[in-house]
């Protein structure tokens, strides 16, 4: 089933705690777009990984709940669904810290992503393919065992591993963590690649702000488990509050959270 | 001197052999330990119950033997089945320390509804074979190795290339490998986890079942089968907890080692060292080499 709306996911003013009391997620509500790249920024704890979690129905598994709230996904509401079954409805998630299959080869690992799928060994060949002209590298290191290639190529490991679910929709939960910078381009280039050619709507976790808005339509930006500010990406990366506190670009030489504090408390003072 | 080194020969041959036995309960062992990270308590208590009932379909019920078997491995899968849903699912998210008590528990239940079904008398299982020299390979190669010792040799070689294949070429072989590495990441990209939980569970109830016949038909099936499954532990400790291969390596490695050891240097210690041999040598293994001979070594790129 699917609607007629423009969103593909909407999340509604969701609540989360792990363990019934450890308040994770105050307020968030967001959505994406079909076919759109929205990024969802933040620093280490904001709720990003646990939003995608929530969506991705991969909290029960670490003892978190939502609470409040609800998240509707290509017109269904998520709420007791499994992950595998999130899967067959076409999301797929990309968890953090890569998370490869260490002793299967790369090419295992990727097959692998098929795993919801009824194919015939043909069709895994041929989808198998396709996936290779996204990833060339991955291709020349198909036999390898995984554990022992680069953390880019793991990344690409990863993310060509949900490709073969054959998703309407990936969460990619910080995929240039750790990367060296032509690293994170070469990943995004091919993120905003999958986005444009096989429609995959993405909703992408990141800590790296600039790169993630200039790669993103639209941007949400949460702090302590809520929304804080949200926008077109091209506005937030025009945002002076953004500039200041995620993109460290400030004309008062103001680089972080700390220094705002310190000069708002001083402010205080003096008055 | 030709002699000592047929009796030498026959000693090492017997031990082998009697190895394989072993393998093959530390099979049942390895298959869960790759699933769920969980050293399976109930095992021996796999083993009991399914030769038990095995009996008990064949003597109770008069059925004929192949179809007692077929029936005896179906009841394992059901057994795997339940397993799955009463004691796996509901602790899905739990910590493999509960699953560990939760495999103790449930080898208490299956000794208790096998004793309760079948009865607590020791039966003896005729397989046909029996547990004697064979004529041809004493009367040709003068080496006195029992028939018994030989089937099991064959069935743990066709077992370990049945499981071989299954894992490498077969789809839920790929998922259940893709589990045994990460189980998050492994559902994250929709590979169900019960149905692997299902599979070992299965799997290991019917390798159970084949281990359960050999030692049955050799010491008879009897409640003791259920103490037998810690000889596997040596044999895992030697072998690797997560490896196929090292099951059987470590089998034949503790079979071969106890009775050497305990014709050759038995006497010394005024014999019986059969017994706890196979314990030191696993203590060797786990001072020297933890992961044992093939298991995985946690991969770390630097």
């Amino acid at each position: 089933m699917s609607n007629n709306s423009a969103n593909i996911l909407d999340i509604k003013n969701i609540e989360v705690r792990y363990d019934n009391v450890i308040l994770a997620l105050h307020d968030v509500s967001l959505q994406v777009p079909k076919g759109k790249v929205v990024a969802l920024l933040g620093a280490n704890g904001a709720g990003k990984s646990t939003t995608l979690k929530a969506v991705s129905t991969m909290l029960a598994s670490e003892r978190g709940k939502v609470t409040n709230g609800s998240i509707e996904y290509d017109g269904n509401a998520i709420e007791k669904q499994t992950p595998s079954q999130m899967v067959g409805l076409g999301m797929v998630q990309v968890l953090e810290g890569r998370r490869c299959f260490g002793h299967l080869t790369v090419e295992e690992n990727i097959i692998s992503g098929a795993y919801s799928r009824k194919l015939s060994k043909g069709d895994i060949n041929q989808e198998l393919e396709k996936i290779y002209t996204y990833f060339i590298r991955l291709k020349e290191r198909r036999k390898s065992q995984a554990a022992f290639t680069s953390g880019g190529e793991q990344q690409m490991i990863a993310v060509a591993r949900a490709m073969m679910a054959k998703p309407k929709m990936l969460l990619l939960d910080e995929p240039t963590m750790g990367l060296a910078p032509q690293l994170v381009a070469e990943i995004f280039n091919i993120v905003k690649e999958l986005n444009t050619k096989e429609g995959v709507s993405i909703l992408l976790a990141e800590q790296n702000t600039n790169v993630a808005l200039k790669n993103s339509d639209y941007g949400y930006i949460i702090e302590t488990g809520r929304v804080m500010l949200d926008g077109t990406a091209e506005s937030l990366l025009n945002d002076d509050k953004v500039k200041e506190l995620y993109l460290g670009i400030s004309k008062k030489g103001r680089k972080n959270f700390r220094d705002v504090l310190k000069e708002e408390s001083l402010k205080k003072r003096s008055n | 001197m030709v002699d000592e080194l047929l009796f030498f020969m026959e000693v090492l041959v017997g031990g082998l052999l009697a190895g394989t036995m072993y393998s093959l309960v530390a099979l049942g062992f390895v298959l869960i330990f790759k699933a769920s990270a969980t050293f399976n308590f109930s095992q021996g208590a796999m083993v009991f119950f399914s030769v038990l009932a095995f009996c008990g379909f064949m003597q109770d019920f008069n059925i004929p033997f192949v179809l007692a078997f077929i029936l005896a491995a179906f009841l394992m899968v059901v057994v795997g089945l339940c397993t799955e849903r009463f004691v796996l699912r509901p602790l899905m998210n739990a910590s493999e320390d509960t699953v560990l008590m939760a495999t103790i528990g449930l080898g208490y239940v299956l000794e208790g509804l096998a004793q309760a079904a079948w009865g607590v008398e020791v039966r003896r299982l005729d397989l046909g074979i029996g547990d004697f020299p064979v004529p041809w390979i004493a009367d040709n190669l003068k080496l006195f190795i029992s028939a018994l010792d030989i089937t099991a040799g064959f069935v743990a070689a066709i077992m370990i290339i049945g499981l071989f294949l299954l894992f490498k070429y077969t789809k839920i072989g790929l998922g259940l490998r893709a589990v045994a590495d990460d189980a998050g990441a492994a559902s994250s990209i929709g590979i169900p986890l019960k149905h692997i939980m299902l599979l070992v569970w299965s799997a290991a109830g019917v390798v159970a079942l084949v281990a359960g016949c050999m030692w049955g038909a050799r010491a008879g099936v009897q409640f003791a089968l259920v103490d037998l499954a810690l000889k596997a532990l040596p044999v895992l400790i030697i072998g690797g907890f997560s490896s196929i291969p090292g099951a059987i390596i470590g089998g034949l490695i503790i079979g071969a080692v106890e009775k050497v050891l305990e014709v050759y240097i038995g006497p010394f210690f005024g014999g019986a060292i059969e017994g706890w041999a196979p314990y030191v040598l696993a203590i060797f293994f786990l001072l020297y080499r933890p992961e044992g001979l093939f298991g995985e070594k946690i991969i770390r790129r630097v």
